[in-house]
């Protein structure tokens, strides 16, 4: 089973319903939390453990053995992203920034060993332990590469090596692919927003994202005291969204994520906003 | 001159400042603002933009089809898409299209001819308006579930260029997304000038690291400015982090519930609430950039 944090735009507070969320519901499942806002990850800031277990996420880029290439020019041909370009005679060349390792020009090539395997690191996936009888999987994208599809699919792929009965994750800003590859498989979205008119523009496409994916979506409104609430309502209504939870502006919860401590480990109001959507959702997987 | 204004993490505060930044510039200064956060474009909203006078549809996004009529269900594509967008539905094999890269490993690995084709699908938007304030803003909008927003950022920004030609405008700045990735590779590439948005926790410090990482990569001068800066006093990182690296900090902006209520106000700070802490911190900025930076 799967269930995913998002919530569009960048800041609402994703991760820290993500992280406090995990550790209220290890009472309830043997769990997973997957981080998968590969360009930023810091759940593993707010739960104030260093990252362990670090595996590679190498890109295949082609090595053009020229002894062997007949200059057919079909690797150019097939390259979607352009990222091979060819000589007059047909020799080819690669522009590595654009490659992106789909392998197509491997296939395509008619000569054996005329492209080797060639390898290129674009980031890390990585599974730490941490003090909350749970694992932390994340994906972190190295700087200055901008691929961030395979470092997703390949944190996904360890975290679900886990065989945990419930995998949460954290995705990325935003509605891009990235993002739709996070949520993909997920039986329940938790969207978090703010009632600002930037959060609520941004709630809705992410809820449009989840309506095209299939999945259920439940809206938490963070800080909600900040603004007006009706336009997040009549989103959520429009989207048969549920609104499950509203956090108040807190100096408590921003303390707590300064120093990698949880609010829902604290005797709070807080934790008790976050114990109680734990039950909820427990009820609700099953 | 091309100014680009990133943060690594989203949320704190990077288009708020921008919006603010550009507000107090537009009147000594001729520019043209860019909203490069195509996943999430706000600055239209901080300037009560309400018509666009201008469209276009980025066409360029690929996304596989199957022929399910035709497909002999050998499983091959499936097994072959590097990032895991095939699977097998009630007996046919379906490319999820919110997925797909479009790279077209599938069609090629695919044993029967036409079965699988490649499909140019719609990426997104970009638009152009002017706002009330008289400066030209260029937005874009992706997609949902769509890949490579880099190029609509590519295409947001030689949209701007020629604008700025034909109009004369000297000066781009460019609010990137939240991240590092393709995005704001494109926002940064090509900028003269970086202005790095930070709040004092350890999440933002990461971030902003690895973003100062890129824009290292493109040899281009970084400025910092600390947002929410008394949030956290005992929190010494983005000093550190400045101090090591020689980036100049350039302002501080307390915390201040102006800037939310001016959010819904949909106004810059320095326009709703020009006496706020805020808007006093961001206007002194805004002389260091005319001085240090616009020169």
């Amino acid at each position: 089973m799967q269930i995913a944090v998002s919530g569009g735009k960048g800041g609402t507070g994703k991760s820290t319903v993500a992280v406090n969320l995990a550790i209220a519901l290890r009472g309830y499942f043997d769990l997973a939390l997957a981080d998968l806002d590969v360009e930023a990850p810091n759940d593993h800031i707010l739960l104030g453990v260093e990252l362990q277990n670090e595996e590679p996420v190498n890109m295949f880029m082609p090595r053009f053995n020229y002894s062997k290439c007949i200059k057919c020019r079909k690797c150019a041909e097939v390259c979607e992203e352009n990222a091979i370009i060819t000589m007059k005679d047909g020799t080819p060349f690669l522009m590595p920034t654009l490659c992106s390792g789909c392998r197509a020009c491997e296939i395509v090539c008619p000569v054996t060993g005329a492209i080797l395997e060639g390898q290129k690191l674009i980031g890390h996936t990585y599974i730490t332990e941490t003090p909350y009888e749970f694992s932390l999987v994340t994906g972190k994208l190295l700087e200055g590469e901008e691929r961030a599809m395979p470092i997703v699919t390949a944190a996904k792929r360890r975290a679900r090596s886990l065989n945990k009965e419930l995998l949460l994750v954290d995705t990325a800003a935003g509605t891009s692919n990235t993002v739709s590859k996070a949520l993909e498989d997920s039986k329940l979205l938790i969207a978090v927003t703010e009632p600002t008119p930037l959060g609520l523009h941004d709630l809705a496409l992410i809820l449009e994202l989840a309506r095209l994916m299939n999945i259920e979506a439940w809206v938490v409104i963070n800080r909600s005291d900040l603004g007006e609430k009706e336009g997040i309502e009549k989103i959520a209504q429009k989207y048969n969204a549920e609104i499950v939870a509203e956090i108040p502006y807190s100096e408590a919860i921003i303390r707590s994520y300064v120093k990698g401590e949880p609010i829902v480990l604290a005797d709070s109001k807080e934790a008790e906003i976050f114990k109680d959507l734990a039950e909820k959702i427990a009820n609700y997987m099953g | 001159m091309q100014i680009a204004i990133a943060s690594g993490k989203g949320g704190v505060g990077k288009s708020s400042v921008a919006a603010s930044l550009i507000y107090l510039l537009k009147d000594g200064y001729s520019l043209i603002a860019v909203d490069a956060d195509a996943d999430a474009p706000n600055l239209h909203l901080l300037f009560g933009v309400e018509r666009w006078e201008e469209k276009r549809e980025i066409i360029g996004a690929k996304i596989a089809k199957i022929n399910s009529e035709t497909c002999i269900k050998c499983g091959i594509c499936a097994e072959r898409c590097p990032y895991d967008c095939i699977k097998l539905v009630d007996g046919v094999y379906k490319v999820n299209e919110l997925t797909c890269e479009g790279c077209g490993v599938c069609k090629l690995v695919c044993p029967v001819e036409g079965v699988i084709t490649l499909e140019e699908v719609r990426s997104g938007i970009i638009q152009k308006t002017t706002t009330k304030y008289g400066f030209p803003l260029i937005s874009a909008q992706l997609d949902v579930g769509r890949p490579n927003s880099g190029k609509l950022v590519t295409e947001e920004k030689e949209w701007a260029k020629r604008i700025m030609k034909e109009e004369g405008i000297e000066h781009m700045i460019v609010d990137s997304a939240a991240g590092i990735g393709c995005q704001v590779i494109a926002s940064l590439g090509g900028a003269d000038v970086a202005i790095l948005v930070a709040e004092p926790t350890p999440a933002s410090l990461s971030d902003v690291k690895r973003v100062y990482k890129v824009v290292q990569h493109f040899r281009e001068p970084a400025y910092l400015i600390i947002n929410k800066a008394d949030l956290n006093p005992e929190f010494k990182g983005l000093y550190e982090f400045a101090e090591e690296e020689g980036i100049p900090i350039i302002g501080e902006i307390p915390y201040d519930r102006a800037v939310p209520k001016s959010m819904a106000m949909l106004k810059p700070v320095v326009e709703a609430f020009p006496e706020s802490k805020a808007s006093k911190a961001l206007r002194e900025i805004a002389e260091v950039v005319k001085e240090q930076i616009l020169r």
